[in-house]
C-alpha cells in the first residue's frame, strides 16, 4: 500500500488517473467542499490551520490501521490550509483498491478518524 | 530542561499566545506546566499531545521536547 500526505495553502489540483496495479478494480474520490452556510450564517470561505507535524504523523498512523481492514493498493490524501473560497475543495481524498467495499470503507472510515483526531482546525 | 509548548485554534484564542518555551522538570505533568503558565486555563475540553502524540494530562513529560494544546478537531 502507498500514501500520499499533503497539506498545501493552494487551490488542490486532483492527481492525474495511475492504474498501479492491474488488480484494482475500485477508484473511490472525494472532494470535501466549503459550503457557503456555516452555523445558518452566509460565509464567504474558511479558514484552515493544523499541527502540520503531528496531522501527518497521525495520518500516517491511521491509514496504517485501517489497511488492515480494508486492504487497499492506494491513499491519496490533500488538505488545504489557510483561506478556502466557498466552492473550493478543502479536503481531497483518492483511495485504490481491489473492490469497492474496501474503497468506500476505508474512504469512509478515513474520514471519520479525521474528523474525530487529526488536529486541524477551521474557522469561518 | 525546556519544553515548547503549542496551542492551536481556540486554546491560541484563550492562551494568548502560540508558542513559548518554558522551564520544566521531567517529573512535571502538562496539566502542571499549564496550571503553571497559565493558572485560570480549564483543560476539560481540549486534548494534550506530548511529542505529537496525543498523552495523558496527568503523566509526567520526562524529556519530552514539545507539548500542544489541542482544541476539538473540525478538519475536512
Amino acid at each position: 500500500m502507498t500514501n500520499h500526505i499533503e497539506f498545501t495553502c493552494t487551490p488542490i489540483v486532483a492527481p492525474a488517473s495511475v492504474l498501479l496495479a492491474r488488480e484494482v478494480g475500485a477508484c473511490v474520490e472525494f472532494h470535501g467542499v466549503v459550503r457557503e452556510m456555516e452555523n445558518k450564517q452566509s460565509i464567504a470561505g474558511l479558514f484552515y490551520e493544523a499541527y502540520e507535524p503531528m496531522a501527518k504523523a497521525m495520518l500516517a498512523q491511521i491509514f496504517a490501521e485501517l489497511a488492515a481492514f480494508h486492504p487497499c493498493e492506494e491513499i491519496y490524501f490533500v488538505h488545504r490550509l489557510d483561506w478556502v473560497p466557498v466552492g473550493e475543495t478543502s479536503l481531497y481524498l483518492r483511495v485504490l483498491a481491489k473492490h469497492r467495499g474496501e474503497a468506500f470503507g476505508l474512504a469512509t472510515r478515513i474520514i471519520e478518524r479525521l474528523k474525530a483526531d487529526v488536529p486541524i482546525w477551521k474557522r469561518p | 530542561m525546556q519544553i515548547k509548548v503549542l496551542a492551536f485554534a481556540q486554546a491560541r484564542e484563550q492562551l494568548g499566545f502560540g508558542e513559548q518555551s518554558v522551564e520544566c522538570a521531567a517529573e512535571e505533568t502538562p496539566r502542571a506546566i499549564l496550571r503553571r503558565i497559565a493558572p485560570g486555563f480549564d483543560v476539560s475540553p481540549v486534548r494534550v499531545a506530548v511529542n505529537r502524540r496525543f498523552a495523558d494530562w496527568d503523566q509526567p513529560v520526562g524529556q519530552a521536547f514539545e507539548l500542544a494544546v489541542i482544541s476539538p478537531v473540525s478538519g475536512g
